[in-house]
């Protein structure tokens, strides 16, 4: 999380272990609290409330991202399925709210909803270690196989066809209004999905900054770098593995059953496969084995999609307006933003390997040490 | 000086983009250009437009312009949310009109509680019942009635009597049924429980379900599925180019049964793709094919070739003449609610919903469309269907089916389903 | 698992296949023959373009998850030539367009869409892929994602997103029928093509200088390039195959029914085709392509009664699943032996 100059000045193993070590670091982090909790949601929702829902669409993408992150940054195993364990948080969650008879008194607690997202966490979670099982023998390519197998199994198959076929035809859900509640706040407007997905984050990431200083991380770690290394040295590498997949489908879990407060609404189209490559593209836009990285990748790809979107748009409205013999060619713009967003994803995986995060450890470390700076050399 | 006379212009600008604004009225409209049904949507996205532009050429809303806001949303159920969200709040529409069952569906509960009245495409009979979804309209006969009048004219105007059936008829053997839908898409397994019932009232029996999605190129083994079953008619749920494929594929495959299609599924662009295949083929029609012989049609063709020159007239064809019934539809109910001046949500829905035998353009028979009833207690607009075939590479008109007529006892249960 | 065990498994696997097909046969030989069949021909397809997938993972080590838009790309350009091709042939009426020059309409088409499949890819390997040589196998695989991402987008702006079909027919829609299965003309000529272009392709590695230099290429990178081949070369050649490859694939599944975007589920078909076969094998290519083929038009047929649905798209990937369990490396892949 930091990079201290020369010399460590910490007088007990606690102090040293800090999660922020220096007062400057403190500053920055409340700072940052107060930024992200009061300055940006009240001035957003002063101005523009567009911009609350582009940032909880970031903390939705760095929930989900966050598993992967793990799988891949942490664990080294590589999983193109993700989308599917959201897909069975969400689905779990909505379900829950939908159809289990709630105690009157739970519903009047506002406690329906929490509980729906633990218990999609942990669903997601086992969901995760079924397919998981595979890497128990495989790794590699015919990983990425098995995890793009959950995803083709989970989402056309199993959710479309089976589970969203509950309570009725028809494909998506949809959650009447005022049902998502927690204690007394009813999640409705932007700014209280906002404090929500802020709140889900913040524990998300504790979570997952904790156990990485652990021993489950550092044995993570282990197979990531030399699994049949970790294997000698008496890690037990299935149960990790495994373990592995059981966290990230827990975080792919609570993002899910997040974000049907934010669309009041879940359908198949929320975990198409394309979902499943993006939040890798985050984590590779971002930095592989940064959790900062996830921030990265996220804003990155949202504000990317954000402003093609408000170009598209644009462009849309004035070949409406001024030349109406070109509006049939609205149809066309939106490909470009498809296109645009491939060309962007090469681009910056050719020019930018390391992704967003190494470039903010050098800006860091130039300014750490300016005027004295020199380019020190990365990983 | 020259900043002074920018500012006042500036001003003005604002002012009188203010002041015009207060003239018009906005509508959105959520439509489906590039997913999975943009075979049919393309068409309709251009109709609606065009329509608009008709309706302010010719006086607008009580004088006020229509300003017409109209996105893509690929036939996702989530991007419709996403831009719903954003006409009602920063673009502050007073209607909305709506294309997929599934969006159409997953809003309904967002529109009542906005207290915004949506015309949708989706005309699937679920939307019909003001006591679950009362801010949503449809602007002709649902599909579960489509669907029940496609089967009885079937039953009534084929099986009983063609010489194809008469020595399955005269051995006193009952027809079967199959239908090829995809399960999943809520569109298309809208009328089915309908069409059952009415296959078990004409004592029709009913086969296996098979699967075809609504993008498919094959449908081989779903077409050797029912082969197995050895239906005499199939009924298809999907939109023109796959149930063109499932066509292609019983002739190809030697299926040997009748076909019956929603209205979704049949048009000119089915007739080219089908071909020699398609022969036979009966389709539900809500409106007249665009170039047919009814009032304001060449009003219809005349707006494609201002609004759109450039796409071809070919690739026209009875999308837009459903566009133009769905917004007149709407534009009649906005000029009642404007002419008591409460251009609000439910104002607009009692207009809508004192609809009575209304036609386009208060012509009778204009666009081809039925005489449409809307109450508050049923939103079902009719229960007369005009049914097509193809016949030696045309189409023609094969029956019409009132079903209320055939049915006035059940009629009232079936609201809703 | 022991070895017993395994062999246990596999005996009973395979008994129950046995007792299950001639179960299938007893009952309805007819639908059995007629679901083989069909599978056989479109497995063919498949394994065409697993031939340009497997091509490009021995040569360069690349997992292309880019394939389905290639075959897209490659059916629309001939979508294309072909129409305007008949359109200078017969001149507007398309519709009395006579045998020969639809023939020949066809086979020109289908000609320059190599030539176009061939300049495609050598540009693309050189514009996106060059610089990843000796990147993270995550990397490039995101980089093919990319590319799949961009040439969607390309294809909807020039092609539109409706289905379009190859007017007039190429191939008749009347079936042939022999022994009482009806088969289509144009999977009887998909099968033909996909096996004549198979055969050149297998043979151009074997006879050939440039095919040889690929598979030195493959087998020993180090040694193949002190021997004087250049790998660069043998990548954008790699490439260019692939293409050439996938343009016939979805020229032939384009004229089955028509071309629209879902002809590009064929770029995630190859991927369990290639894992039952290994994916260093190109005869692994060819016979995984036909099992596939096989096993999702038998799962379409027979599958579906059980579990209704969608269960034909993704049979293919639970075999794929179950299959890893037991044969890691599939059918003839390599097996790789790691040292710490």
């Amino acid at each position: 999380m930091s990079y201290l100059p020369c010399g460590t000045y910490f007088e007990s193993y606690k102090a040293d272990q800090q999660w922020w070590r220096t007062p400057f670091i403190k500053s920055k982090m409340i700072l940052m609290i107060i930024v992200t909790v009061f300055l940006f949601p009240l001035l957003s929702e002063r101005y523009d409330s567009q911009w609350l829902s582009v940032a909880y669409t970031i903390n939705y993408y760095v929930l989900a991202a966050l598993g992967v992150q793990l799988l891949i940054g942490y664990c080294g195993q590589i999983t193109l399925g993700h989308a599917a364990f959201v897909a069975v948080g969400g689905y779990c969650s909505a379900m829950m709210m939908l159809f289990v008879p709630w105690p009157q008194f739970l519903l009047d607690a506002g406690l329906a909803y929490p509980i729906s997202i633990v218990v999609s966490a942990i669903l997601a979670g086992i969901w995760s270690v079924l397919f998981g099982l595979p890497s128990a023998r495989v790794k590699g390519f015919y990983l990425i196989m098995t995890t793009m197998a959950a995803q083709w199994i989970t989402v056309p198959f199993v959710i479309t066809q089976y589970v969203s076929q509950i309570g009725g035809r028809g494909q998506s859900f949809s959650l009447p209004p005022g049902l998502i509640k927690i204690l007394w706040w009813e999640i409705d407007t932007d700014i209280r999905i906002y404090y929500l997905s802020i709140f889900l984050v913040a524990i998300c990431i504790l979570i997952m900054g904790n156990l990485l200083r652990s021993k489950i991380g550092r044995a993570w770690i282990a197979i990531r770098d030399n699994d049949i290394a970790a294997e000698t040295m008496g890690v037990n590498i299935v149960g990790y593995k495994l373990l592995a997949f059981f966290v990230a489908g827990c975080f792919a879990g609570v993002a899910g059953s997040f974000y049907i407060s934010a669309l009041y609404a879940v359908s198949p189209e929320h975990y198409e496969w394309f979902y499943s490559l993006l939040w890798v593209g985050i984590i590779l836009i971002g930095g592989v084995g940064s959790i900062q990285g996830i921030f990265f990748g996220s804003a990155f790809v949202v504000l990317v999609f954000k402003f093609l979107e408000m170009g598209v748009l644009f462009i849309n409205d004035q070949l409406v307006e001024h030349y109406p013999a070109l509006a049939y060619m609205t149809t066309k713009v939106i490909f470009f933003r498809e296109a645009a967003f491939g060309l962007a994803i090469i681009f910056f995986l050719m020019y930018e390997p390391n992704g967003l995060s190494y470039r903010y450890w050098q800006l860091k470390n130039y300014f750490n040490l300016w005027p004295f700076s020199y380019t020190g050399k990365g990983h | 000086m020259a900043r002074r006379i920018l500012l006042l212009g500036l001003t003005l600008a604002i002012i009188s983009s203010w002041a015009f604004a207060a003239d018009e009225i906005k509508i959105g409209s959520i439509n489906d250009l590039t997913g999975a049904t943009s075979d049919v949507g393309k068409d309709a996205a251009l109709g609606v437009r065009e329509c608009v532009d008709y309706l302010n050429a010719n006086g607008g809303i009580n004088g006020k312009k229509i300003k017409l806001i109209l996105n893509d949303y690929g036939y996702r159920v989530p991007e419709a949310i996403t831009i719903y969200k954003r006409m009602r709040d920063r673009d502050k529409v007073a209607m909305l009109l709506q294309w997929g069952t599934g969006d159409t569906e997953a809003l309904a509960a967002h529109v009542n509680k906005d207290k915004m009245v949506t015309i949708s495409d989706s005309l699937s009979a679920k939307l019909c019942d003001p006591k679950e979804t009362p801010y949503n309209f449809i602007y002709a006969s649902d599909y579960s009635t489509d669907a029940r009048a496609a089967l009885i004219s079937w039953y009534e105007g084929v099986w009983k009597k063609s010489d194809k059936w008469k020595a399955m008829r005269e051995s006193g053997k009952k027809p079967k049924l199959v239908c090829f839908y995809q399960f999943s898409a809520p569109y298309s397994s809208a009328p089915i429980e309908a069409i059952k019932d009415q296959a078990k009232l004409l004592d029709i029996e009913v086969g296996r379900d098979q699967d075809v999605s609504l993008v498919s190129l094959d449908a081989k083994s779903q077409v050797l599925g029912a082969k197995a079953e050895d239906p005499q008619v199939i009924w298809h749920g999907n939109t023109a180019m796959s149930v063109a494929t499932a066509v292609k594929d019983a002739y190809a495959l030697k299926l040997g049964a009748d076909h019956i299609t929603n209205h979704w599924g049949f048009d000119k662009n089915f007739l080219r793709m089908t071909g020699a295949a398609g022969e036979g083929v009966i389709g539900v029609a809500i409106c007249a094919f665009l170039g047919m012989d009814v009032p304001y049609m060449d009003k219809v063709v005349a707006q494609t070739k201002i609004g759109n020159p450039n796409v071809p007239f070919e690739k026209r064809g009875i999308r837009t003449v459903q566009a133009w019934l769905k917004v007149t539809l709407g534009a009649n109910a906005l000029t009642k609610a404007d002419k008591e001046g409460k251009l609000n949500g439910p104002a607009i829905k009692a207009a809508m919903e004192s609809t009575k035998d209304w036609t386009p353009f208060n012509t009778p028979n204009a666009l081809g469309s039925q005489k449409l009833t809307i109450t508050p207690k049923d939103h079902r607009p009719s229960s007369v269907v005009n049914l097509y075939t193809i016949k030696d590479g045309k189409i023609v008109l094969f029956d019409t089916v009132d079903v209320r007529k055939k049915y006035p006892d059940k009629w009232d249960s079936w609201l809703g389903m | 698992m022991s070895r017993r065990l395994k062999t246990l498994i596999w005996s009973l696997l395979g008994l129950a296949l046995v007792f299950l097909t001639v179960r299938a046969i007893y009952v309805n030989s007819q639908l059995f023959m007629q679901l083989l069949v069909t599978g056989i021909m479109l497995g063919s397809i498949f394994a065409l373009v697993a031939l340009g997938w497997v091509l490009i993972y021995k040569c360069s080590g690349v997992l292309n998850l880019a394939m389905g838009e290639l075959t897209l790309v490659g059916g629309y350009i001939c979508l294309t030539l072909y129409s305007y091709l008949i359109s200078i042939f017969v001149g507007a009426a398309t519709a009395q367009a006579g045998q020969t020059s639809i023939v020949w309409a066809f086979v020109l088409a289908l000609i320059g869409t190599l030539i176009a499949g061939l300049l495609l890819g050598l540009a693309t390997e050189r514009l996106f892929l060059r610089k990843m040589i000796g990147e993270p196998i995550l990397a490039v695989i995101m980089v093919t994602v990319g590319i799949s991402f961009f040439f969607k987008g390309m294809v909807f702006i020039i092609w539109d997103t409706d289905t379009q079909m190859f007017l007039p027919r190429v191939f008749s829609i009347e079936p042939i029928v022999i022994w009482g299965i009806a088969i289509g003309q144009v999977y009887l000529w998909s099968f033909i093509a996909a096996l004549v272009l198979m055969a050149i392709f297998v043979s151009f590695f074997k006879y050939t200088r440039w095919g040889l230099s690929m598979q030195a290429c493959a087998d020993d990178e180090m040694a193949a390039l002190s021997l004087g081949v250049s790998a660069k070369f043998v990548y954008a050649l790699a490439w260019g195959i692939a293409f050439m490859a996938a343009g016939v694939g979805g020229t032939l599944l384009g004229n089955i029914n028509g071309l629209n975007y879902s002809v590009s589920g064929l770029g995630l078909i190859v991927l369990p085709v290639v894992v039952f076969g290994g994916l260093n094998s190109v005869p692994g290519a060819i016979v995984g392509g036909i099992t596939i083929g096989i096993l999702q038009n038998m799962a379409g047929g027979y599958l579906d009664y059980y579990f209704p649905g969608g269960v034909k798209q993704i049979a293919p990937f639970v075999f794929m699943v179950i299959f890893l369990l037991f044969k890691p490396y599939g059918l003839w892949g390599w097996e790789r032996i790691e040292r710490v």
